[in-house]
């Protein structure tokens, strides 16, 4: 564990081109997903708590359902079908960092759109009430809803955020993990390890973690000033 | 309330620096004490640059070592083959696909490149410098190419190779490829997986060549239409490099193995034991040739239904080579492994410090 410290320093420090190429493809593939997952889950989740219609209680189950998505599964969808023999082969996505953007998005959505209802079906109540009571509009109301769950919002941001940084079995279905264009922390934590090298492996570990801190602490900022 | 909470993060991440570098520190101290004592040189020095952490004279501490090399049923060829553009591609559902995107051209420029004097001459000399051994040989009657090799193009500049995880973990691909990314301007991407899934990328048309080693896998591919003969070339498989596959074991060689007089027989010693052996179990080249060298009343193939009745002591563990490895060297187990894959994972440290 000490040697594999000194490591992560000393990798921290060092002007390794492939690791911060590494770093650089993780944040890309990270925030691109989360946010584009936060854009369409938070609208879906909303729409779940607060609409009323048939069917909409086999909805949620089902969202539920993809909400436990086995990654490699997801990723296995996605090899399928931007293959080279696929139905998508024209988009040539696959081992590209956008491929695992759109297998990311289809992971995170269903969670951010979840755990947005499950949070938003305790207050829904309130909301309508209110709404009816200061005659708002749609779009007024909808904004009024994002509003009373900004803390929320920003802990359900992050857990996607967390998913999307931990995940490997679908990024390297879809990615490939080719050096200097689809490799990712969790991807070049495999290669190493499946090199021998434990140590290396395990630095990357490290700064993973460090990065994902950093990440928690600006959101954790932000979150205060506004609250 | 939330500076508060702030100030106990920042503290944290001060104590958990701090940390950090006392760990490293001690660790470096009984390193040093180590190196005095006793002969092996540690190889975590401060000025190594990582991502480059081979070093000849890396400290044994695995428990596992080679007892058997240099048969020739333990000869292991490198075959590269193009991808047939006009292939018999089929979706999922069987449907023909006669779309594909194949870089024929790409791939030609690079088996060109890759059968040139100049590749030969870095093959041979490739580990030499960090392992004190050579990893690869190149075929005495190898196909040689002296053909010219077009620029690229931006239809021809990526180029995707599909290849075995020996050939890619052992760093002779990112010690090769630079030199004719530089020299012509193609981009290869490296896609490294066990032979089996090599091949079965490249019949979803998701490569342009592949690099690999099973004779057994490679001639159904041929046959049935996936690859075919470059202009220059004699046939479609072209075997140009080889190095030794290695039976690997527990250094106190509790079944004799090194004594053996074939490799068959140092297999039929484990067997006779009933020995833990760790198997690949995922189709790739080194998992075949495994298979082919146990005792024939074994009945052991590559189907896993196979191996059933031997699970006490045959273990199919479906992994690459350096998980394998790792178990093996866990369980005081013996494998099969190619070479080069051994050497560079017993240098690269091999376990966790």
């Amino acid at each position: 564990m000490g040697t594999a410290l000194k490591k992560a320093f000393e990798l921290l420090f060092s002007n390794d081109g492939q690791l911060w190429n590494i770093v650089s493809v993780t944040m890309q593939m990270t925030l691109t997903s989360s946010v584009a997952a936060l854009l369409l889950g938070v609208p879906l989740g909303v729409f779940y708590a607060t609409s009323r219609f048939p069917g909409r209680k086999a909805l949620i189950i089902l969202n539920r359902t993809l909400m436990g998505l086995p990654p490699v599964v997801c990723g296995l969808l996605c090899y399928m079908l931007f293959s080279g023999v696929g139905p998508l082969r024209q988009l040539k996505l696959l081992f590209t960092v956008t491929g695992m953007i759109v297998a990311q998005v289809i992971l995170l959505t269903p969670i951010v759109a979840g755990n947005m209802e499950t949070y938003l079906s305790g207050i829904v109540g309130e909301i309508r009430e209110t709404a009816r009571g200061l005659r708002l509009t749609r779009g007024k109301a909808f904004l009024l809803t994002l509003n009373e769950s900004k803390y929320a919002l920003v802990s359900t941001y992050l857990f996607g955020y967390g998913r999307a940084m931990a995940e490997v079995g679908a990024v390297s279905m879809v990615g490939g993990a080719i050096a200097y264009k689809t490799n990712v922390m969790t991807t070049a934590i495999m290669m190493y390890t499946n090199m021998g090298d434990f140590t290396l492996g395990l630095a990357l570990g490290v700064l993973l973690l460090a990065i994902s801190l950093i990440v928690n602490i600006t959101a954790h900022l932000l979150q205060g000033r506004r609250a | 309330m939330s500076k508060k909470a702030l100030v106990i993060l920042l503290a944290l991440a001060l104590v958990f620096s701090i940390f950090g570098c006392a760990q490293s520190e001690t660790t470096t101290t009984t390193e040093e004490e180590t190196a005095a004592t006793s002969e092996p040189i540690v190889i975590d020095g401060p000025e190594e640059t990582p991502f480059e952490t081979m070093s000849p004279d890396y400290e044994d501490k695995l428990g596992i070592t080679i007892l058997y090399e240099q048969d020739d049923a333990m000869i292991n060829n490198y075959t590269l083959l193009a991808v047939n553009e006009d292939a018999p591609f089929v979706d999922l559902d069987g449907n023909a696909v006669d779309d594909v995107a194949i870089n024929t051209v790409g791939a030609k420029a690079l088996i060109d490149w890759m059968l040139s004097d100049e590749a030969a001459e870095l093959i041979g000399n490739y580990g030499f410098e960090e392992y004190g051994e050579y990893l690869f040989y190149n075929k005495e009657d190898r196909p040689v190419s002296t053909a010219e090799i077009p620029q690229a193009t931006d239809e021809t500049k990526t180029i995707r190779l599909s290849t075995t995880t020996s050939v890619n973990d052992s760093g002779l691909m990112s010690y090769l490829l630079p030199v004719f990314e530089d020299e012509y301007g193609y981009e290869v991407e490296v896609l490294s997986a066990g032979t089996g899934k090599a091949i079965a990328a490249a019949e979803m048309g998701n490569a342009d060549l592949i690099l690999v080693h099973s004779k057994t896998q490679e001639e159904p591919f041929v046959e049935a239409g996936y690859s075919k003969v470059l202009d220059g070339y004699d046939s479609e498989r072209l075997t140009f490099m080889y190095n030794y596959f290695v039976l690997v074991g527990p250094k106190d060689d509790p079944a004799q193995c090194a004594e053996a007089s074939d490799v068959k027989e140092a297999f039929q010693r484990i067997a006779d034991g009933k020995y833990p052996f760790v198997s690949r179990g995922d189709l790739s080249g080194t998992h075949t040739k495994e298979v082919s060298l146990w005792p024939e009343e074994l009945g052991i193939t590559t189907d896993a239904a196979s191996v059933a009745d031997y699970s006490e002591w045959y273990l199919s563990s479906n992994a690459g080579m350096g998980v394998c490895l790792t178990m093996a060297n866990e369980m005081d187990a013996y494998i099969l492994s190619d070479k080069a894959t051994f050497l560079t994972f017993r240098a690269n440290g091999g376990n966790f410090e």
